[in-house]
């Protein structure tokens, strides 16, 4: 209990520094650490498989990319737009009403004292596995074609610059 | 067509601005100024002279006059043709000839820096060995540096008793050096940075969809790893794809013109091993053939085949240390360069014991040879020559030339077309990669070299391989006139006359030039007739070879610029002076 | 968790740890006098007995030098992107096993920290976040080589991460599980790199490759960006980012040899599991020398030709292998393994070699 609510203190305070940060890698950085710290409670709630795919795809990957991009375009500090004027309360807002949602849920269903450890395997990489390929199989392959698709999007993006360079 | 058919051919072309130079011991023709640009274009086109080797200038206090010397060779080899331009020493103009040879770029900019001369037309005339905040033009004869003593060594206040002070003593720290007016050293923005920069390509561009894309800016150096010494390269680049290049050099630069004016005659020839301290033998002899024109001099037959022999071990060590270290520039971890050293150390034997020293060599004099050949050190060449190196040549080539990586790396890129390898004014196994066959030893036969049976290398690509591969070519053609050398070499004599402190120079001007390692090694003397040189100017080809440098660097990646420089090989002790 | 249980974790982790950290001190020591040797030197050889203090004088050297912290520099970054580098590199190593269960004072002591099920898995994803401190450095310098060093080792990470998963897969389907003492295990009959050779050499590249090792140096490239993402660094900040390297370098041995050439498998070893670690120390030995051997052997390749290399032949290669694994398995034909992949590593070094007859000819 103690660890959740270090971790859950870790979470938050990372989630705020991401926003409040006027420096891009700053605020990619505080998502990373975000991103370790939700790893760490998949690992609590007994699924490694989910912890160590979070780190490598979001904070190994995805990230590691958003840095490449920051750098590259050389945009690390960001500069005061601040043109949104109407935005700001109005998400302000919002996030209450989301938030004062999310605890008259949880107060009222009182679902709290019925989270049960889950099975042994059920995080397991091969109780994954056999979710894919049998029960899930249509989504996945789904997943993969709309991956597939990106992917031919952007080397497409990249051929028509290149020929661009050349006329 | 003789010299006599050439002379009049010029004169029928140009009845008005071109006449023959007749002061005493000079030769050429002199232009005049508003003459040059047609004279120039007309040699180029029309009298097939169509590589300019050598820019400098003179400074004639005497008769007021600034006066530009120009050296012009056919790549189909034969004697040089020189032609000089005057001007008034107030306001020195000349016209630019950048647009018919490119290749004096960096040599009219040097002899504005050094000379004062002002190029008319040249694009971007900045000071090139000194900084941007220098006072003055040191080649000019008023031109006195800090410490002055006096004109001419030796110096009367130290000669013949050896007697010394020390500068500081007499100059405290500060007042010894000259600012312009209204310049103070501690509050100095280099504007000359912004006149490189500027020189450079803009720094945004916008492609077709209407993205712009910021350049970088890149200085390489003049702290850096693989620049070879203390060179700078001014790059802006696209992404890491090279859009404009600037060479920045001089942070090495001693004036060693002015130096080299203060010395004797005798006292140049140590001076001249710390141009290209890896070749100093063939530094020596190009200075020394120089003197010998004007002197008038023969050399003994034993002396000639030892400076062949050891101006031939020299490209071979040079060649092998190139190849080592360009191997290195391009990221093999110090292996083939460790192992070409290993040779050259073999060849630096024999120069220590013929010679004395390892690098600094100061073995040739004027009509011979400081010493002859010791004991055994005929033989130790014989065995590196017909056994050890021509093997080891043979190692590299088979371990190195077929590497794939280094094929990816060096084919294909850094081309330099046979055309602006003559344009630019390179020389040596640059020039020669390029398709060019043009080896002064061939060319231009000076010494001994007509005796000896060996092939011009040269190949076609002009890419880095080419300028890679064209060394290993070198070696095993040196070897050749190696093999030979050591073969015939007579007994005799090694020095004509008796060996002597202080030559008598008859006055006049020469021109010397030797097929050194790095290319066309030129001196420029002109005497008047007392004990130092009046003019002594080095045509060094470290530094005209990176005039093609930046053209060769266009499109090319960061890590490509390292590997063409390396092909191009220069020493900064030369490059810089 | 019983309280013994705990300490046999702390210390098992710090007999890991202090051998790693030994190790890379002398590792550097053995590149160096393996370099050495290669290039026909002496190496270090004056602290010590044949030079072995070296590394400590080193060590003393490095404590004592001066810490330059830029001017513009990022400083928090600056400061912890060294700290960043060296975590994941010794924490890589947790899952790999050492040796069987031995019995030490009537206590069964399995020799390795985590036998997890996702020990595969996890190893990817502590390599997939090691890059951040090299880009961080890179970043927090604000020096231009710097950040091309980060920027470089960013893509150069990515590209080659794919063809190290997928090397990965390959062993997985191999061996049947993610565990590692069970790909060990799997490895009694036959070693994964005789059954699977291609899979092996790709695994190798990539990994010089996540490295930053030569000829994949990129990100330092001594010659191009005089020293890359680590220009600015100096003194203890600096020895972190070697120390990060070669540990690194000791802990992704130790990867190769579990997967590829059967982990702390040997002779004897059933009846003697101490020998474990011997045998995984052997193996480690002649990795790394094999990565000196190529660092000293071969020159640097050019930063765009990597990348096609990574991408175009390699992930292309490691993909096809995963397929004939596959094959194999399903059919159950396990000597048509070695076999295609053989014949599809042929086919990629035709691939390099064609592209590479293409550039010539286009001059």
């Amino acid at each position: 209990m103690t660890v959740f609510i270090i971790l859950a203190l870790v979470a938050i305070i990372t989630a705020l520094g991401m926003l409040i940060s006027r420096n891009a890698v700053y605020s990619a950085l505080f998502l990373v650490l975000n991103f370790a710290t939700v790893a760490v409670f998949y690992l609590l709630l007994g699924a490694p498989f989910i912890a160590i795919t979070q780190v490598t795809v979001y904070a190994g990957a995805i990230m590691v990319l958003f840095l490449f991009v920051i750098m590259l375009l050389g945009t690390d500090e960001l500069e005061d737009t601040d043109n949104l004027t109407w935005q700001r309360p109005l998400a302000i807002g919002l996030a209450v009403v989301l938030v004062v949602e999310g605890i008259y849920l949880m107060l009222s269903q009182n679902t709290l004292g019925f989270i049960t450890t889950p099975s042994e395997d059920l995080g397991s990489p091969q109780a994954i596995g056999d979710m894919l390929f049998s029960k899930y199989l249509l989504p996945f392959e789904a997943t993969s074609i709309l991956l597939l698709v990106a992917m031919v999007g952007a080397i497409v993006l990249t051929v028509k610059n290149k020929k661009g360079e050349q006329s | 067509m003789t010299e006599s058919d050439f002379a009049t051919r010029l004169n029928d072309r140009f009845p008005e601005g071109v006449t023959a130079d007749e002061r005493e011991g000079y030769q050429g023709y002199i232009i005049a100024a508003d003459k040059l640009i047609e004279f120039a274009t007309a040699l180029r086109d029309e009298f097939e002279f169509d590589y300019l080797s050598s820019v400098t200038g003179v400074d004639y206090p005497d008769e007021g006059k600034l006066e530009a010397v120009y050296h012009a060779y056919k790549t189909i080899g034969g004697a040089e043709l020189v032609f000089k331009v005057q001007t008034d020493r107030e306001n020195p103009e000349i016209p630019s000839l950048i647009d018919i040879y490119p290749g004096a770029d960096f040599q009219e900019r040097e002899a504005w820096d050094l000379l004062g001369i002002k190029f008319t037309g040249h694009p971007d005339l900045r000071r090139i060995l000194l900084w941007e905040g220098f006072e003055g033009h040191p080649l000019r004869k008023d031109w006195q540096e800090a410490y002055y003593e006096a004109d001419k060594k030796p110096f009367k206040s130290r000669w013949p008793k050896a007697e010394y002070t020390r500068a500081e003593a007499k100059n405290p720290y500060g007042a010894n050096v000259k600012y312009p007016d209204k310049f103070d050293p501690e509050k100095w923005v280099p504007e000359g940075e912004d006149a490189l920069y500027g020189s450079l390509a803009k720094y945004e561009t916008t492609d077709k969809d209407g993205l712009k894309t910021d350049h970088l800016t890149v200085n390489l150096g003049p702290q850096h790893p693989s620049t070879h010494g203390v060179f700078r390269i001014a790059a802006t680049l696209d992404g890491e794809k090279i859009m404009n290049l600037n060479p920045v050099m001089g942070y090495l630069h001693r004036n060693h013109e002015k130096i080299g004016e203060r010395n004797t005659y005798l006292q140049n020839m140590p001076f001249t091993d710390r141009l290209d301290y890896l070749s100093s033998l063939s530094n020596n002899f190009g200075y020394a053939i120089a003197v010998e024109k004007l002197i008038g001099i023969e050399v003994p037959e034993r002396a000639e085949y030892i400076r062949v022999i050891m101006a031939e071990l020299t490209r071979v060590q040079n060649h092998l240390f190139a190849i080592g270290m360009f191997l290195n520039d391009i990221g093999a971890f110090f292996t083939p360069s460790l192992y070409a050293i290993e040779e050259r150390e073999l060849v630096l034997d024999v120069f220590e014991m013929v010679t004395g020293s390892r690098m600094m060599c100061n073995y040739l004099r004027f009509g011979g040879l400081a010493r002859d050949l010791p004991d055994g050190s005929l033989q130790k060449i014989r065995d590196l020559v017909f056994d050890r190196l021509p093997r080891k040549t043979d190692e590299m080539d088979r371990f190195l030339s077929e590497n794939e990586i280094l094929r990816s790396r060096t084919v294909g890129q850094g081309y330099l077309s046979t055309e602006d390898a003559i344009k630019y004014s390179a020389a040596g196994p640059v020039l020669r990669a390029s398709g060019v066959p043009y080896d002064i030893r061939r060319a231009d036969p000076y010494s001994i070299y007509d005796r000896f049976k060996f092939d011009v290398a040269v190949r076609y690509n002009g890419d880095i391989y080419d300028r890679y591969y064209i060394r290993l070519d070198e070696i095993r053609e040196s070897i050749k006139i190696l093999q030979q050398a050591v073969e015939q070499i007579p007994e005799g004599e090694i020095q004509t006359g008796k060996p002597r402190y202080q030559m008598k120079v008859p006055k006049g001007e020469s021109y010397g030039r030797v097929e050194g390692p790095k290319g066309e090694l030129g001196f420029y003397l002109v005497s008047d007739g007392t004990g130092n040189p009046y003019r002594y100017h080095v045509r060094a080809p470290s530094f005209i070879n990176l005039t093609a440098f930046g053209p060769m660097c266009k499109g090319l990646k960061v890590a490509d610029v390292v590997a063409v420089l390396g092909s191009i090989d220069i020493v900064l002790g030369e490059t810089d002076r | 968790m019983d309280s013994a249980l705990i300490w046999e974790m702390v210390i098992k982790s710090l007999v890991l740890i202090l051998a790693l950290l030994t190790g890379f001190a002398y590792l550097t020591y053995y590149e160096r006098r393996g370099l050495a040797r290669i290039q026909s030197r002496v190496g270090p050889n004056r602290a010590g007995p044949a030079g072995l203090l070296q590394p400590i004088a080193d060590a003393v050297k490095l404590i004592f030098k001066e810490e330059f912290t830029p001017g513009q520099a990022y400083k928090v970054i600056f400061i912890l992107a060294p700290i960043i580098t060296v975590i994941p590199a010794i924490l890589i190593t947790a899952t790999v096993p050492w040796g069987g269960t031995v019995t030490i004072g009537g206590r069964e002591v399995m020799l390795g920290i985590a036998d997890i099920n996702i020990g595969v898995l996890y190893i990817m994803s502590v390599a997939s976040i090691a890059v951040y401190g090299v880009v961080l450095a890179g970043w927090a310098s604000n020096n231009k080589y710097a950040m091309m060093g980060g920027l470089r080792s960013t893509a150069q990470m990515i590209s080659y991460e794919l063809a190290l998963g997928l090397s990965f897969v390959g062993v997985i389907l191999l061996a049947n599980s993610m565990r590692m003492t069970e790909i060990v295990e799997a490895q009694r009959g036959l070693w994964f790199a005789f059954l699977q050779p291609v899979g092996a050499v790709v695994f190798f590249f990539a990994t010089l490759a996540e490295l930053n090792r030569g000829p994949f140096d990129m990100p330092e490239a001594e010659q191009e960006l005089s020293a890359g993402y680590n220009v600015e660094y100096s003194g203890m900040k600096f020895a972190l980012f070697f120390m990060a390297e070669y540990t690194k370098m000791v802990s992704i041995s130790a990867i190769i040899a579990t997967l590829f050439w059967g982990g702390y498998r040997g002779p004897f070893i059933d009846t003697m599991p101490g020998l474990g670690p011997l045998y995984m120390f052997i193996k480690i030995f002649f990795i790394l020398f094999m990565m000196i051997w190529v660092r000293a052997s071969w020159p640097r390749i050019r930063y765009d030709r990597l990348m096609d290399l990574g991408w175009k032949i390699l992930l292309p290669l490691s993909l096809s292998l995963v397929f004939i694994n596959a094959t194999g398995i399903l059919l159950n034909q396990m000597w048509l393994i070695p076999l295609l992949s053989i014949g599809a590593g042929f086919l990629a070094i035709q691939a390099i070699n064609l592209s590479l007859r293409r550039k010539e000819n286009a001059r």
